[in-house]
């Protein structure tokens, strides 16, 4: 009898939380997102027309969405890999102060950060001339351009991207990597072969913790894009706030939700392969 | 025994639990239900005075919008105690905090908030307003200046008293951008990428009406979507660099912008910092509207509030927050107190515009119903292109 009510009992306090802070208020947007009339009068009537107006409406801030999160996933995963890889096997006693100095920017908020690239960015900053000497602001300026809301996420989620291939590369068993250098790989066959395919779960976790909040943000569209350079989630936020067309908010956010989940599915089928979780290796 | 007694007490705290859940569950139904508590437009009710004002009461105003003495003062007059906070930062933002209160018949503890006349408007015809006594607000009846008496959407001034008006026009860089006069200016391709306008449909787009020669007072859907047309071409030129609330600030110190569509009370507090920041008149003219006193319904000790909105139709109480604020006060025979006690402020055009400065202006235009929709979505469009 207590064996089997126990699990029932410890999963009971998440399964409430889940259900009261995701499930009813996912039925209470379903609900809204089918909502019809205007402002003030807004009432539920299988309005479905919410959904392709969404689509066909927003469809370009979607693919920028995605094509922004996307890269900076990429860029996020270049810079974030070495650094993985020196903080784990070449930081010595180094090691706590390097992985501290990754975190350490989570002590002041997200909105500060991003501010503090806006006057790092701004028309009149050094960095800003220096770029422009280099033929790299087309258009004179930075700020308000897709490049600095891409270097804004892409620094943003860098610790997500960082700690967990930290932690999968820091579980690598050393020996694997000597008897690879034993069966004379060389130093990059080692590392394609044996090191990549073992931290490939830290890769995975890490570009899905860096790629799902990338595309719904809108802090750094917000202050570093221009009208030009909206992200799904400036219309999400602008709909519900400036506009107050809830169904319309509420369908879009069912739609990226719907889509994130798809791309996540279709990533994780690939990266989730044998080869890549290190079947190979071991 | 022991073997007995744990199963039950399990079986008691899951049962709590689900409880919990159930309650919840019915909790939200009930928020969601609700179409219940108030009346439809038309019928408002008149807010019932009691003999005298006492207790406390709850002032929900926009951030820096009052000075640091007239709250202890006004709780010292009439020995009530105030709890004012700053939580209106925009319209529509508000009206979605209190959307779903105000529809259940209450106001979430305030007496008394300040919206801008539209937004006043549109609750009122969802009946979340009250009427005014106005036994209780003779210096409101007296001290109102004649221009805000009779607004189109509250004639007789039932349910709003403004709090304090304001000009939209353009606000310039002078060293940066000398030349910029008009609202046609802000198109010329000398200050591409430099040029910013307000996120604010009602703001931005009559505006750029007036560039293109339509009188925003009465215009069609289809004259506001040619304005609309025009601001998404030069969006989409990079004429515009980016859409913003009052974060024009920033742009304006910093020289990332250097000609806006801006207020006329940011200018003052923009230019006090920057003697380069200045405020323009645009030769089109410019678009007015005020900020009101409003008292929702459910709203807890309205006897209170009609003694603010009476104290502060006091001149000398105005005068006092005048001088902090740096609108345009819409109460008479504040100009005087304020030539004696801060002759700047009291000559600034700004604060105490004249019939002349004003000449071109236009009570801020809104739209409503499908119209409104339609025109929200195509200048949000542009806004998050």
């Amino acid at each position: 009898m207590r064996r089997r009510v126990v699990p029932y009992f410890l999963l009971g306090p998440g399964a409430a939380w889940l259900l009261l802070f995701f499930v009813v208020p996912l039925y209470y947007l379903a609900e809204l997102s089918l909502n019809g009339g205007v402002f003030g009068s807004y009432e539920f009537d299988w309005h479905w027309a919410n959904y392709s107006d969404a689509l066909s409406l927003y469809d370009t801030q979607f693919i920028r969405s995605f094509v922004y999160a996307g890269l900076a996933t990429l860029f996020a995963l270049l810079l974030a890999y070495p650094l993985a890889y020196t903080i784990a096997f070449k930081a010595g006693r180094w090691r706590n102060l390097f992985l501290f100095a990754v975190v350490a920017p989570f002590f002041t908020t997200y909105l500060i950060r991003t501010l503090a690239w806006e006057t790092i960015l701004s028309d009149q900053s050094p960095v800003v001339s220096v770029l422009d000497t280099l033929g790299l602001a087309p258009e004179g300026h930075v700020l308000a351009t897709g490049g600095a809301v891409i270097a804004g996420l892409t620094y943003n989620f860098l610790p997500f991207m960082v700690l967990p291939i930290y932690a999968s590369l820091e579980r690598i068993d050393v020996r694997l990597i000597e008897a690879g250098k034993d069966l004379y790989a060389s130093a990059s066959q080692t590392f394609f072969r044996v090191t990549l395919p073992l931290s490939a779960p830290g890769v995975v976790a890490g570009t899905l913790l860096t790629f799902i909040p990338a595309s719904g943000d809108y802090v750094n569209a917000q202050f570093l894009g221009s009208a030009s350079n909206q992200m799904i989630g400036n219309v999400i936020q602008s709909l519900y706030l400036k506009q107050s067309d809830y169904p319309a908010a509420a369908a879009l956010s069912f739609v990226l939700m719907a889509a994130i989940l798809i791309l996540v599915l279709i990533y994780i089928r690939f990266a989730g392969s044998e080869s890549l979780m290190g079947e190979e290796a071991v | 025994m022991v073997s007995e007694k744990h199963p039950r007490r399990i079986t008691a705290l899951l049962a709590v639990a689900v409880a919990a859940v159930a309650l919840a569950f019915g909790l939200a139904a009930c928020g969601g239900g609700g179409d219940s508590g108030i009346n439809g437009g038309g019928e408002t009710e008149e807010v019932k005075l009691e003999k005298k004002a006492t207790g406390d009461i709850t002032i929900s105003n926009w951030p820096l919008y009052i000075d640091k003495q007239t709250v202890p003062d006004f709780e010292k007059e009439t020995g009530l105690s105030v709890k004012y906070i700053e939580d209106v930062n925009a319209n529509e933002e508000f009206f979605a905090k209190m959307d779903p209160l105000l529809k259940q018949g209450e106001s979430g503890g305030r007496s008394l908030f300040v919206v801008t006349d539209w937004m006043a408007n549109k609750m009122h015809e969802l009946g979340y307003l009250q009427n005014f006594d106005k036994s209780a607000l003779p210096n409101f009846e007296k001290n109102l200046v004649a221009n805000l008496k009779e607004p189109s959407y509250d004639p007789k001034r039932e349910f709003s008293a403004p709090w304090q008006s304001g000009m939209t026009g353009i606000i310039v860089r002078k060293d940066l951008a000398p030349d910029v006069k008009s609202i046609c200016d802000l198109f010329d391709p000398k200050y591409k990428g430099k040029v910013e306008m307000l996120n604010e449909l009602r703001d931005t787009v009559p505006l750029v009406m007036k560039c293109l020669g339509i009188d925003p007072e009465g215009a069609s859907e289809g004259d506001w979507m040619k304005a609309i047309d025009k601001i998404k071409e030069a969006t989409e030129s990079g004429q515009i660099r980016r859409f913003t609330g009052n974060d024009y600030g920033a742009d304006l110190t910093s020289g990332n912008a250097v000609a806006v569509i801006g207020w006329s009370g940011d200018a003052v507090q923009l230019q006090a910092d920057n003697p380069n920041i200045e405020w323009r008149m645009p030769t089109e003219g410019c678009i007015l509207w005020s900020d009101n006193m409003v008292i929702p319904v459910g709203a807890p000790n309205p006897t209170a509030a009609e003694e603010w909105i009476n104290y502060v139709y006091e001149p000398k109480n105005e005068a006092q927050i005048e001088a902090y604020v740096n609108y345009v006060s819409p109460v008479e025979n504040v100009k005087p107190i304020l030539l004696k006690e801060e002759p700047e402020v009291a000559k600034n055009q700004l604060i105490f515009p004249s019939k002349s400065f004003t000449k071109n202006c236009t009570i801020q235009p809104s739209p409503t119903g499908e119209e409104e929709q339609n025109l929200n979505r195509a200048f949000n469009a542009v806004v998050n292109g």
